[in-house]
């Protein structure tokens, strides 16, 4: 028996929209991988960031005459904070036992699940390490 | 009953779906418009460590029964670890602990002002041993296997390659690559003679979300429109639209990088293509693939425009493992890990692959 059934529109719209995103990847692809779109498009980003130092700069200026720390002085404190943490860390660590992990003889108690868990038969079949 | 009135009954029945859903888009498209974002992650879990940007979780076991060896799964720094976790049924973890594996992964948090001076020595030096030792801890056993995915990967890599005695047991590397002057569209872009990465770390300090997101967004520009075209056609379907909204809202919530990282990545990974050269050092540590000896599973996408075939390909070449295996799939850079592909084939073949090395 031939198919008389109509055709299906929300299956014709999702066959349309796999076309139209296939077509504008490649075609934004082709565009967007040769060298002078990339050299516009690093251009135009030089120059946002430029204008972002700037604004940067100047603001810096106004604060230090109005005697307020900048962003960049909020940073730095942040930072120092951040190495004294380090620190605390690496003392923790080398309080633990450092080096490549905690050494076999060092670890913890193992957790209250059994750890003897092993793979079905079939995957030994399939899966031989070598 | 006579051919025509089949025809006749096909075409009511049809018009009546139809209308149905017409209604239904309509219903369900008021609500996907005023609800909230899209709830992720939700297996349960306990933040085993955290330090700034690091987060380690340990999932709840769900077998009674574990295989001896943790898995440590280790996230791209651009996006958040949930897309191992996406929904339930629809989880890479979830699918692991019901197997009988005892998982832990390491997720990102944006990276705060002061954590602008990030390198890789901080994430394969500090970072992954830190949390290795966590796992040793928190399971009893020294062996770990890893399992990193995109960028997660390539840290994972040069964390074995500079730990080659270390309690790595296993590593698999998931979209992981290794030849970055194959990078397609990001390696046009990262064209030394016209990006000035040491303008964006030094101006920006933290290279911001939307600039990463743009990046990725720029490489299949059609990709939000068509999603949200489908998306409403596909309203009435609430499996579908579940699903969309978790996809959509991992992309949402890509994150910021440290500047430092971004040079550095840039410079030796991109510009010096260190990693495929063997010429990379990490903390005064050769990274060199060829140190690494653990079994290795490379898992590459066949329609990868993130991370294409041709940066992936090398991987097991320059390993020195002798139990080494390549999978490659159909699907994307993210279908592969929490698509419908990645539940039928990757998940099951990956833990075939974990479970007779994790005894």
């Amino acid at each position: 028996m031939a198919n008389d059934s109509p055709p299906d529109p929300a299956a014709t719209f999702r066959e349309l929209v796999t076309t139209w995103e296939r077509n504008v990847n490649s075609l934004a692809n082709q565009v967007m991988g040769t060298e002078s779109f990339s050299r516009l498009m690093q251009e135009a980003q030089r120059m946002q960031l430029a204008l972002q130092q700037a604004t940067s700069e100047a603001m810096g200026r106004r604060l230090a005459a109005m005697n307020m720390p900048t962003r960049e002085d909020i940073i730095r404190l942040a930072e120092k904070l951040s190495d004294v943490d380090r620190r605390l860390m690496r003392i923790e660590a080398s309080l633990d036992g450092k080096g490549n992990g905690v050494p076999a003889s060092d670890v913890a108690p193992a957790s209250a699940r059994p750890r003897t868990r092993q793979p079905p038969a079939d995957y030994l079949n399939k899966e031989k390490p070598r | 009953m006579t051919n025509t009135e089949t025809a006749r009954d096909d075409i009511g029945s049809r018009v009546r779906g139809m209308v149905d859903r017409a209604i239904q888009r309509g219903v369900k498209g008021f609500q996907y418009a005023t609800s909230g974002p899209a709830k992720v992650g939700l297996t349960p879990k306990t933040t085993l460590y955290g330090r700034g940007t690091l987060q380690l979780y340990h999932y709840k076991p769900l077998a009674e029964e574990l295989y001896r060896v943790p898995v440590l799964m280790v996230m791209a720094t651009t996006n958040k670890a949930f897309v191992f976790d996406l929904l339930p049924g629809q989880s890479m973890v979830e699918f692991l602990l019901k197997r009988g594996f005892d998982v832990f992964v390491i997720d990102w948090n944006a990276p705060a002002p002061e954590e602008r001076g990030l390198t890789l020595e901080d994430y394969t030096q500090d970072f992954i041993p830190t949390c290795i030792r966590k796992v040793q801890q928190e399971t009893g056993e020294h062996d770990v296997s890893v399992i990193g995915y995109c960028m997660g990967g390539v840290l994972s890599l040069i964390y074995a390659s500079t730990h080659a005695d270390g309690p790595l047991k296993n590593l698999v590397c998931l979209t992981t690559p290794v030849d970055w002057s194959k990078m397609g569209l990001t390696t046009v872009w990262n064209d030394r003679r016209y990006f000035d990465v040491d303008q964006v770390a030094d101006t920006l300090g933290i290279v911001p979300a939307d600039f990463i997101r743009q990046m990725f967004e720029m490489q299949k520009p059609a990709q939000r429109l068509a999603g949200q075209l489908r998306v409403s056609e596909q309203m009435w379907n609430d499996e579908f639209v579940r699903s969309y909204r978790a996809f959509e809202r991992w992309g949402d919530e890509t994150l910021p990088l440290a500047g430092e990282y971004m040079r550095q990545t840039t410079k030796e990974l991109s510009w010096g293509n260190k990693l495929f050269t063997g010429e990379l050092v990490v903390g005064g540590r050769s990274a060199k693939l060829s140190n690494i000896t653990v079994p290795i599973l490379s898992v590459v996408a066949e329609h990868d425009h993130l991370a294409p075939r041709e940066s992936t390909k090398p991987l097991l070449d320059l390993v020195g493992s002798n139990d080494k295996e390549e999978i490659l799939l159909k699907g994307g850079h993210v279908s592969l890990i929490a698509g419908p592909n990645a539940i039928g084939r990757m998940w099951p073949r990956l833990e075939r692959w974990l479970a007779v090395r994790s005894t």
